[in-house]
């Protein structure tokens, strides 16, 4: 397993954004839906090594992220797109990218040949040498998801990719996730109930800080069976089982 | 073969130095090399030597490719030991030298911090860890402000009480700033607590009873401020360390 969540919980003052959380997960996409405010970035960020947690245990790619040495080892082998991307507006594309793969401790005379790759997968070819400043939106989502998968990571965070992404650029973004899901844990924080039935394999439904829903997207759109609220099947599962939750 | 092996220039030509049929070309791959070419960006002998000096090309990149907080830091230092020295040399009142060092506080605290840099949700999450950036900004402002200080001590005996009254406190301050901006995790915290430092440590004691010059020429002070600073750096180890028992 990739990722081991033990009743992981994480308090804000007296707010609790995480409570108590349980969660396995190997390779393949898998998808964090739930409202805004039920813990879905905070879980992530927790997950990225950025967060630490109030109680509970953590072991991601088999490593303990308290220590120093496992931490810094799961880095190394880690994307992470925040929700929030924040930029250096001078920096090209090809710059940024490069900054942050020398900051992932990537091998330098790797580093050229990763950027371009990256930097391809994201579509963002022409826009190599392009100042981050002049970029749209989108753009810079891509960029962002283009360093994240600089050092063909193990564990894959996404928090909100498709956010700024036109219909066409998430359609290809779903399918560089599937492939990317067929050699690493891939974890997808979305509200988009869509890019989750297109591009995973298993998808967990957050609430209040809790997983109220854990399964397949399959799963999911049974659970919405006979209920009124929402346009496609998933989207009836998850009104379904947030009706419940809440109830 | 790993799709970043693949992209390394020169593996199209290197299956045995035989040319591949023209139908067996991968144009795909054979792009990657070109554009890892392309795009790569030639570090400097400066960047180089850091990297060799550093053991780490990433920090070389975060300590020499962030302009944007480095430059404002070089103008401010020239800038102000400049200042300093002239109204030293032609009034004998150190009195540019002793505000100097609030200037200092602000510059770092401002340096760094959520909100500040950009990106610093993302360098959370490196492998090369944010104090270590964090301590190479920190390194690279103040050899840099003793450089200048030695320069400026060299020229002129006076301008050596400055160099004295001026780098020492201003460590100081700049390690309370840096310390609270870190502990606090907030830039505008470290910036208050490094103004008020400055305020109780030096003008409460010297300047109440209307002796200014004493609080950066006294060289009795030195070493309390050498100890001040000693203090502040451990309390900025303190808060940055790893956190036990939080997973």
């Amino acid at each position: 397993m990739n990722v081991e969540i033990t009743d992981l919980t994480r308090r804000f003052g007296r707010t609790v954004a995480v409570a108590g959380v349980n969660l396995q997960t190997g390779p393949g996409v898998f998808g964090l839906l739930g409202p805004n405010g039920a813990g879905k970035t905070s879980l992530l960020r927790m997950m990225a090594t950025v967060l630490p947690p109030t109680s509970g245990s953590l072991r991601l790619l088999d490593r303990d992220p308290v220590g120093y040495g496992p931490r810094k080892e799961i880095r190394r082998r880690l994307g992470y797109l925040p929700q929030a991307l924040g930029y250096y507006p001078g920096f090209t594309v090809a710059e940024f990218v490069e900054y942050f793969a020398l900051l992932k401790d990537m091998r330098p005379a790797q580093v050229p040949g990763a950027v371009a790759i990256a930097i391809e997968r994201v579509s963002l070819g022409n826009k190599a040498r392009a100042k981050l400043r002049t970029l749209s939106g989108g753009m810079l989502r891509r960029v962002g998801i283009a360093q994240a998968i600089v050092n063909e990571p193990e564990l894959l965070l996404l928090d909100e990719p498709t956010a700024g992404l036109d219909p066409e650029q998430r359609v290809q973004f779903r399918a560089l996730l599937r492939d990317l899901g067929n050699r690493a844990t891939v974890i997808v924080s979305t509200h988009l109930v869509e890019d989750v039935g297109a591009a995973c394999t298993e998808v967990a439904l957050m609430n209040e800080g809790k997983i109220v829903f854990h399964g397949t997207p399959d799963e999911l759109t049974v659970r919405g069976e006979g209920h009124g609220t929402g346009d496609a099947p998933l989207e009836r599962g998850y009104s379904a089982v947030l009706a419940q939750a809440r109830a | 073969m790993s799709d970043l092996d693949a992209g390394q220039p020169g593996d199209v030509w290197s299956a045995g130095g035989k040319l591949p049929a023209v139908g067996q070309v991968d144009l795909g791959r054979v792009w990657l090399g070109v554009a890892a070419q392309v795009w790569r960006r030639r570090p400097g002998p400066v960047e180089r030597l850091t990297g060799r000096l550093l053991r780490s090309p990433g920090l070389a990149r975060a300590l020499l490719t962030t302009p944007s907080l480095l430059v404002p830091w070089l103008i401010a230092s020239v800038v102000v030991l400049g200042a300093g020295a002239a109204a030293t040399l032609t009034t004998g009142e150190p009195l540019v030298a002793l505000t100097a060092p609030a200037v200092a506080a602000a510059g770092i605290a401002y340096a760094y911090g959520p909100g500040i840099d950009p990106a610093w949700e993302l360098s959370q999450s490196m492998a090369v860890s944010d104090r270590m950036v964090l301590l190479v900004r920190a390194l690279a402002v103040f050899a840099l402000n003793a450089a200048l200080g030695l320069a400026a001590s060299a020229a002129s005996g006076t301008a050596a009480a400055v160099t004295f009254g001026w780098l020492v406190p201003m460590t100081a301050v700049c390690a309370l700033a840096l310390a609270a901006a870190t502990l606090a995790r907030s830039a505008n915290v470290g910036v208050a607590a490094g103004l008020a430092g400055w305020l109780i440590t030096v003008l409460s004691g010297q300047a109440a009873d209307g002796r200014f010059s004493a609080a950066v020429t006294d060289s009795a002070l030195v070493l309390p401020y050498l100890a001040f600073a000693a203090c502040c750096g451990a309390l900025v180890l303190h808060a940055t360390r790893t956190p036990r028992g939080s997973s």
